[in-house]
């Protein structure tokens, strides 16, 4: 056989531009569409049920806020019928868990969203081999890698971006109380744009660890004990850095000023007390102190013998800073965990 | 032109080398058979040339001195892996579309013309598809995009011979056609016989035997099959000190 002439532009001269982003995005939808769909149904469902409660417990605080004065009997039945109602949900079946289980159960789904859609995102084109058929196409595989990365993390970061909205909407009466600082561990990473952020952070994470292993469900995995250890390592030891804490003279035990990050106490000649000294002083109170049923019997009794209170507090005030401050870098260490992956892809062999 | 051109290349995994000082240059123009034994380095080398895998040394380079995985590598370059992976849970249509929006070129009459020739129901999921079928369509979406050269690697393997002879017959087809330009990877040489018009041996990761067949038969005097079978058990004894780390 002789040889043929060669012909590379055996069709139409193809000019310089790319293959365009829209039909990577139309290739990144279809290919992961049962997992968006998943996605959607789970958060559709969980934002249906925070809905109709949103709309019961705003309705009934309502009835506590009117109540006036709120010092009165009547009215201090009232909000503690609220809280034993929806806060820690002992009413009907539907309120069955309250807002306190399910603000905690809310904790696990950045990551359980996070990893659900990000570890197979690259793990199972390797598990499967078709990243041999998607890398070899005339998009090339960066392009094709940065579509099905960023598209699905557009989306969840929006989906959860709406979701903590109807969050906050569930959660007003207990903030508007006063019984729960906005501050606190329990509705921060819950409210503003953590929610999404750390979502955000779980899926990039889930993303990469899938590429890097190769497989999805040990992703998965490592992708959950990362972030667990993150998000408690932040809540912790971290977020309270944020900004210097402010420091208050006396022990505000009604909440809803901030987030006390820690408190002590200084005796008359200015000395501070540590446990120990405390817990012995509390040892040889007079009886009457010691068996009064008040719970700030004590703290009366240092008060009113020269014993100075002191807290260390970040304020509410500063919950926009430090939503920012959260969000800011979880988007910054999501963005290098994608471009990781991206490079991961870029370098792989098959 | 060469379609592949290596010279000294070399690709190692962790301790073993896959190919070792393998220069070479294929021209275009023809149906190349590279042959060799399982572990022979015949995977390496094509995913090298599609740009998958990076060589550990040496160099390599296809259509005339373009990088492999450069764009326009990748956009005369049709590839279909061992065991042609598809997406499973897509239909034949989408996979089609799916190829169509990751190419700059693409030829959907020519891919539904030949895919309705071949019988292969549009709607049908590609994880239902038989072997036969799915190496079909793993080829009507390669030859879509108007590639210049087209690899195949061990596109046999998985076909009974009945689905052998027609997915053969299709590659012919397309080479004489279209001219395009072939290299397809066997470790059964009995099959090619008949279609290629060039031949590489390669053994544990090194080239024996490179040339048009028509030369290499008027040289050695001697059938495809048994040229090859020679250079194959002439490297047995050698090979045990090749592999050595």
């Amino acid at each position: 056989m002789t040889t043929r002439t060669l012909a590379p532009g055996a069709g139409p001269a193809l000019g310089r531009r790319p293959v365009p982003w829209p039909r990577l995005a139309w290739v990144t939808l279809r290919q992961r569409r049962g997992a968006l769909i998943g996605v959607s149904i789970f958060l559709g469902l969980f934002a249906v049920y925070l809905v109709i409660m949103a709309v019961i417990q705003n309705n009934a605080y309502a009835a506590v806020a009117a109540c006036h004065p709120a010092s009165a009997l009547k009215c201090q039945q009232l909000n503690n019928a609220f809280y034993r109602n929806y806060w820690g949900g002992s009413g009907s079946v539907i309120q069955s868990g309250g807002a306190q289980t399910t603000s905690s159960l809310m904790y696990a789904v950045p990551v359980l969203l996070g990893a659900f859609l990000g570890a197979p995102a690259l793990a199972r084109e390797l598990e499967t081999g078709t990243f041999r058929f998607a890398w070899t196409q005339g998009a090339g595989r960066t392009r094709w890698a940065l579509s099905t990365l960023v598209l699905p993390a557009v989306l969840l970061v929006a989906a959860t971006g709406a979701f903590t909205a109807i969050f906050w909407w569930y959660f007003k009466p207990f903030i508007a109380d006063g019984q729960v600082s906005v501050m606190l561990p329990l509705g921060f990473a819950l409210l503003g744009v953590a929610f999404a952020a750390w979502t955000l952070f779980a899926y990039s994470l889930a993303a990469f660890l899938g590429t890097l292993l190769r497989r999805t469900v040990p992703a998965i995995v490592a992708a959950l004990v990362v972030y667990i250890a993150l998000a408690m390592e932040t809540a912790t030891a971290i977020r309270p850095h944020y900004a210097p804490p402010v420091t208050v003279q006396g022990w505000n035990n009604a909440g809803g000023a901030g987030w006390v990050i820690s408190s002590w106490v200084k005796a008359p000649n200015g000395q501070v007390l540590n446990q120990q000294a405390i817990s012995t002083l509390s040892q040889h109170l007079p009886a009457s102190v010691q068996n009064s049923p008040s719970p700030d019997a004590f703290t009366n009794w240092l008060t009113q013998h020269g014993y100075t209170l002191w807290q260390s507090v970040q304020p509410d005030s500063r919950f926009w800073q430090f939503q920012l401050t959260e969000g800011g870098w979880l988007l910054v260490v999501s963005a290098a965990l994608i471009a990781g992956t991206v490079w991961l892809v870029r370098r792989r062999g098959a | 032109m060469n379609v592949i051109e290596t010279r000294a290349l070399a690709k190692r995994y962790r301790r073993t080398w896959a190919l070792r000082d393998c220069t070479l240059a294929i021209p275009g123009g023809h149906i190349v058979a590279l042959v060799g034994p399982n572990g022979a380095g015949k995977t390496t080398l094509l995913t090298m040339a599609v740009g998958l895998t990076r060589p550990t040394a040496g160099t390599l380079t296809v259509l005339g001195s373009e990088p492999p995985g450069s764009p326009a590598a990748l956009d005369h370059i049709g590839f279909v892996a061992q065991d042609a992976p598809l997406y499973r849970s897509l239909r034949v249509a989408d996979m089609l579309h799916l190829a169509r929006n990751l190419n700059r070129r693409w030829d959907q009459r020519r891919a539904e013309d030949r895919l309705e020739r071949l019988e292969i129901p549009l709607r049908q999921k590609t994880g239902d598809l038989s072997g036969g079928q799915k190496a079909q369509l793993a080829l009507t979406i390669a030859l879509a995009r108007r590639p210049a050269l087209l690899v195949l690697d061990e596109p046999l393997a998985a076909l009974d011979p009945v689905a052998r002879e027609d997915f053969l017959a299709s590659v012919v087809a397309a080479a004489t056609g279209d001219g395009i330009s072939v290299v397809l990877s066997s470790h059964v040489l009995a099959e090619l016989e008949r279609v290629a018009t060039y031949l590489i041996v390669l053994t544990r990761g090194q080239v024996r035997v490179c040339g048009p067949v028509r030369e290499l038969i008027a040289t050695h005097g001697a059938g495809l099959e048994e040229i090859a079978l020679r250079h194959l058990r002439a490297q047995v004894p050698s090979s045990r000190t090749e592999a050595g780390r």
